[in-house]
């Protein structure tokens, strides 16, 4: 166990507390919903607070078929990204993924009506939440980790952050019958909603020639999350489209310390036609551990925001009070009961990261900076640390290069793909 | 304003809203559009969340005996469960006070009981399950504010990313849907103007009107992802904690517009407006911040807002809940969930309150409501399902009071926790004699 003194050091280097204005955070939080007008989608270089909301709104192409572009983009490769890996047996077309939307935002598919996939997975929030470091479920119960984007889901394998699952096609029955996340009572029980509907059934058999099935439903879910593409980003046209400008100096420089000093692309590669930046792997970085030692041995106070600007400290004592207890997250672990894989977790992509915190696979981090910082720092150095995390040594302006580096790499159309997310209003009873 | 003066402002009351009853007593907190109860009350309804394990494990509505020479005095007499766990919060009666209206924050179903058939026995006479469909997306039906033939409901969230933005809906007594009202937010003021810089969050929480001055108000708290979630995970979570509320909104009553968005920073909660003839002002409390606000009418006719008290020390956070206005417009009960007590303000001058008294009554405590005298005082314990206490903090109850003038003396209480009922909410008074 690591001391308590050594754990505090650690945990306050990641804590950077935002003086942000009560202006500006009301109005980038009232900003991430539809209802309200268009807001450009810029991602703040340097930002230590929220990215920019995704305003579906500013979405040029509100013309045509949404599902037959989704079809055509899910089908021919964006600059930065390989072409989509489709199952033999689940080959893509308009009517999946039209009726695969449709079952992402439909509320009712959780046991009292009120989760859908999307509400964890919000499209102005670029397929997570901004809101939350760990998802809250059914009747508001706890979720241990934090939702992850579905932006580029389907280059992934294995799928959540402990890979519990391989493939789109049976990820979505976890979440579904998950008492912590839509509580169905059965997975077979959603499928009779769906052949009671009429709607449902007429979209099947629009899609499959064949009423719902839980096969039929998982297809149409996965090819919608194949189409929720993004490539062409900033680097995108620097490394592969041969843009000298598309990148600023900050990010050039950043690129080298990704590559070079700091040594990131070790599990987040970029190869040498496109990039996900990602070795779909499971590494033991150290954070698993650090929070498993705050769990066990939480800190005296908790610092808390009561209002913009202003923030006390909290007795562990009264947070306690009202605190259920928290689960242990081993991570790996968890699905192969291996010890080896204690507190690994599956390497993320870093497309869009710009765009996707909280970070980590709790949300513990709020900012890039924090994230680059425990890096920096080498990790707690528990035994079973990966020797891949190690004290970089890296100066400010060096963080500041990587995280504006970071910020290379969000794609141009978040807000479309929003757009596409919003083409009906979530189904309700 | 003086008690006296109290009483012909609620004959005044009475014949607006031209009922035929005749009396003077009721709880001080609901809309002026409903009649009053004569005399004592006789029973408090209380919503009451299910538990898991406990009992039926379903929401209810309890009906307690108040009578003062019943021989079930300060007993459960009955109970309706409405089905499943959905975060009953707040409840209200219409205009004619012949239903009461309670919401389910978490599954926004909303379940009217008839009270006036027997009123020592509600039953359930219609649910609403198609609010968020209804009012294009808006989460959590909170208060229920009566309007002559009407229901206004403010929301607490959105079908989008269950976050603060939300809406006032409105129904008529029938239960059908009539219109919805989004907040103003920055990006969308909807012709409001916006107060010393107050930036309109687009949150909702409480609502309740001045007639005679033509004057809404509504306040802000947090969406369903906070409101739900469990409160010290929250407290640990830097992002979640940064989605509160910090505004309040005047309304134009008539029109339904908004006017203008003041800065009230901390998840300003209850709203009262006192009973006085000239008294143009109302009161709120911001739950983070604990402080005490003043929403008053300046002498250039401007609608301002200023905090006027500390509630405690706010650095405690003891998250000030549930108020409760005097019908004479003196004096203020204040309770605060995380130290359990109960404070009163003597607040004859609005502008400048003082804590006169204070009790603690449990480990936590949530709602307070009193008669029309004052003389009696009832408290119940929850505040959201997973923001209680755990363990043996977890104190469920109901608490009456009698008020001597000078403190809190103990009557009776149930043990909700005792009783398998479960976590014991809102409280509306009834009585027969409404209806006789």
């Amino acid at each position: 166990m690591m001391g308590r003194a050594c754990l505090r050091a650690l945990v306050l280097t990641g804590v950077v507390l935002h003086p942000a204005s009560a202006r500006a955070q009301s109005a980038t939080d009232l900003a991430t919903t539809t209802r309200g007008p268009a807001t450009q989608l810029t991602p703040q270089p340097g930002s230590a607070g929220l990215p920019t909301p995704i305003d579906p709104a500013s979405c040029s192409k509100s013309d045509g078929d949404w599902a037959e572009r989704a079809l055509i983009r899910s089908q021919v490769p964006q600059l930065g990204l390989p072409p989509m890996p489709h199952p033999d047996d689940n080959p893509p077309t308009a009517a999946k993924i039209e009726l695969g939307r449709k079952l992402f935002f439909d509320r009712r598919l959780s046991i009292n009506k009120t989760m859908s996939c999307a509400m964890c997975h919000v499209p102005e929030q670029a397929f997570t939440t901004w809101k939350l470091q760990s998802a809250v479920g059914v009747e508001g119960r706890s979720v241990k980790r934090n939702s992850p984007t579905l932006l580029n889901v389907g280059f992934l394998n294995p799928l959540f952050h402990d890979g519990r699952d391989e493939t789109l096609e049976t990820q979505f029955i976890a979440p579904l019958v998950a008492r912590n996340e839509m509580a169905n009572p059965s997975a077979g029980w959603v499928v009779s909603f769906l052949n009671r509907d009429s709607t449902y059934h007429a979209r099947f058999q629009g899609a499959f020639g064949a009423p719902a099935s839980l096969d039929r439903m998982g297809q149409a879910l996965a090819a919608y999350q194949r189409s929720l593409l993004a490539g062409n980003a900033p680097f995108d046209r620097w490394h592969y489209g041969g843009e000298a400008d598309a990148l600023s100096p900050a990010q050039k420089r950043g690129f080298e310390l990704f590559t070079g000093k700091a040594d990131c692309a070790g599990c987040h590669p970029i190869g040498d036609d496109h990039a996900l930046f990602t070795d779909q792997a499971f590494h033991d970085t150290g954070y698993g551990f650090l929070r498993e030692e705050m769990r066990q041995n939480p800190p005296e106070t908790t610092r808390v925001q009561l209002a913009p600007g202003v923030f006390v400290d909290v007795d562990f004592d009264r947070v306690a009070s009202v605190s259920s207890k928290r689960e242990a997250d081993l991570g790996r672990y968890e699905i192969t009961e291996d010890p080896a894989d204690r507190w690994k977790f599956r390497t993320p992509g870093l497309r869009n990261v710009a765009m996707t915190g909280p970070y980590m696979h709790d949300g513990g981090f709020n900012t890039l900076r924090e994230v680059l910082d425990f890096y920096n720092e080498g990790g707690p150095g528990h035994p079973e640390q990966s020797p891949l995390v190690y004290p970089l040594g890296l100066s400010d302006a060096e963080l500041g290069d990587l995280e504006a580096f970071l910020e290379s790499l969000t794609s141009p159309n978040l807000n479309c793909l929003a757009a596409e997310a919003r083409s009906q209003p979530p189904d309700n009873h | 304003m003086k008690r006296r003066e109290f009483g012909g402002m609620a004959v005044s009351a009475l014949a607006l809203t031209a009922m035929p009853f005749s009396v003077s007593a009721d709880e001080t907190c609901q809309s002026p559009y409903m009649p009053m109860i004569t005399g004592h009350e006789e029973y408090v309804y209380i919503w009451t969340l299910g538990v898991e394990g406990m009992g039926d494990e379903q929401d209810k509505m309890v009906t307690v005996d108040l009578r003062p020479n019943s021989d079930t005095r300060g007993q459960v007499i009955n109970s309706v469960s409405v089905g499943g766990r959905n975060e009953a919060h707040h409840a209200g009666f219409n205009s004619d006070r012949r239903y009461l209206w309670a919401g389910g924050l978490d599954t926004n179903r909303i379940f009217i009981f008839d009270v006036h058939s027997d009123p020592s026995k509600p039953s359930l006479h219609k649910t609403i399950d198609s609010f968020v469909k209804d009012s294009g997306g808006c989460v959590g039906p909170h208060t229920f504010f009566a309007l002559p033939g009407r229901m206004m409901i403010t929301g607490l969230s959105n079908d989008e990313d269950h976050g603060g933005r939300t809406a006032l809906v409105e129904y008529n007594d029938d239960g059908e849907y009539v219109a919805t009202y989004w907040m103003p937010t920055a990006d969308d003021m909807q012709g409001a103007v916006a107060a010393d810089g107050a930036v309109a969050d687009g949150y909702g929480y409480d609502v309740r009107a001045l007639i005679r001055k033509n004057i809404m108000l509504t306040s802000s708290f947090t969406g369903w992802s906070n409101y739900m979630m469990d409160f010290g995970q929250m407290l640990g979570d830097a992002e979640a904690m940064k989605r509160f509320g910090g505004t309040m909104v005047q309304w134009d009553l008539h029109t339904r517009q908004p006017k203008k968005v003041f800065s009230v920073p901390g998840a300003p909660l209850e709203v009262r407006f006192p009973w006085g003839p000239n008294a143009n002002y109302a009161f709120s409390t911001t739950a983070l911040t604990s402080k005490l606000w003043l929403i008053y009418e300046d002498d250039a006719g401007e609608w301002q807002a200023k905090a006027v008290a500390d509630i405690g020390n706010p650095a405690d956070i003891p998250l000030p809940v549930d108020i409760s206005l005097a019908a004479d417009d003196q004096t203020l009960w204040i309770n605060s969930f995380m130290d359990g007590t109960t404070r009163l303000f003597d607040v004859s001058d609005p502008h400048n309150p003082k804590q006169i008294y204070e009790k603690k009554i449990a480990s936590q405590v949530n709602m307070v409501s009193q008669s029309w005298d004052g003389e009696r005082v009832y408290y119940t314990s929850s505040l959201l399902g997973n923001w209680d206490k755990k363990g043996a903090d977890d104190a469920q109850y109901l608490k009456a009071y009698k008020w001597n003038g000078s403190e809190l003396v103990d009557d009776f209480e149930i043990d909700f926790y005792e009783a398998q009922l479960g976590r014991a909410h809102l409280m509306r008074f009834g009585s027969a004699a409404l209806y006789s």
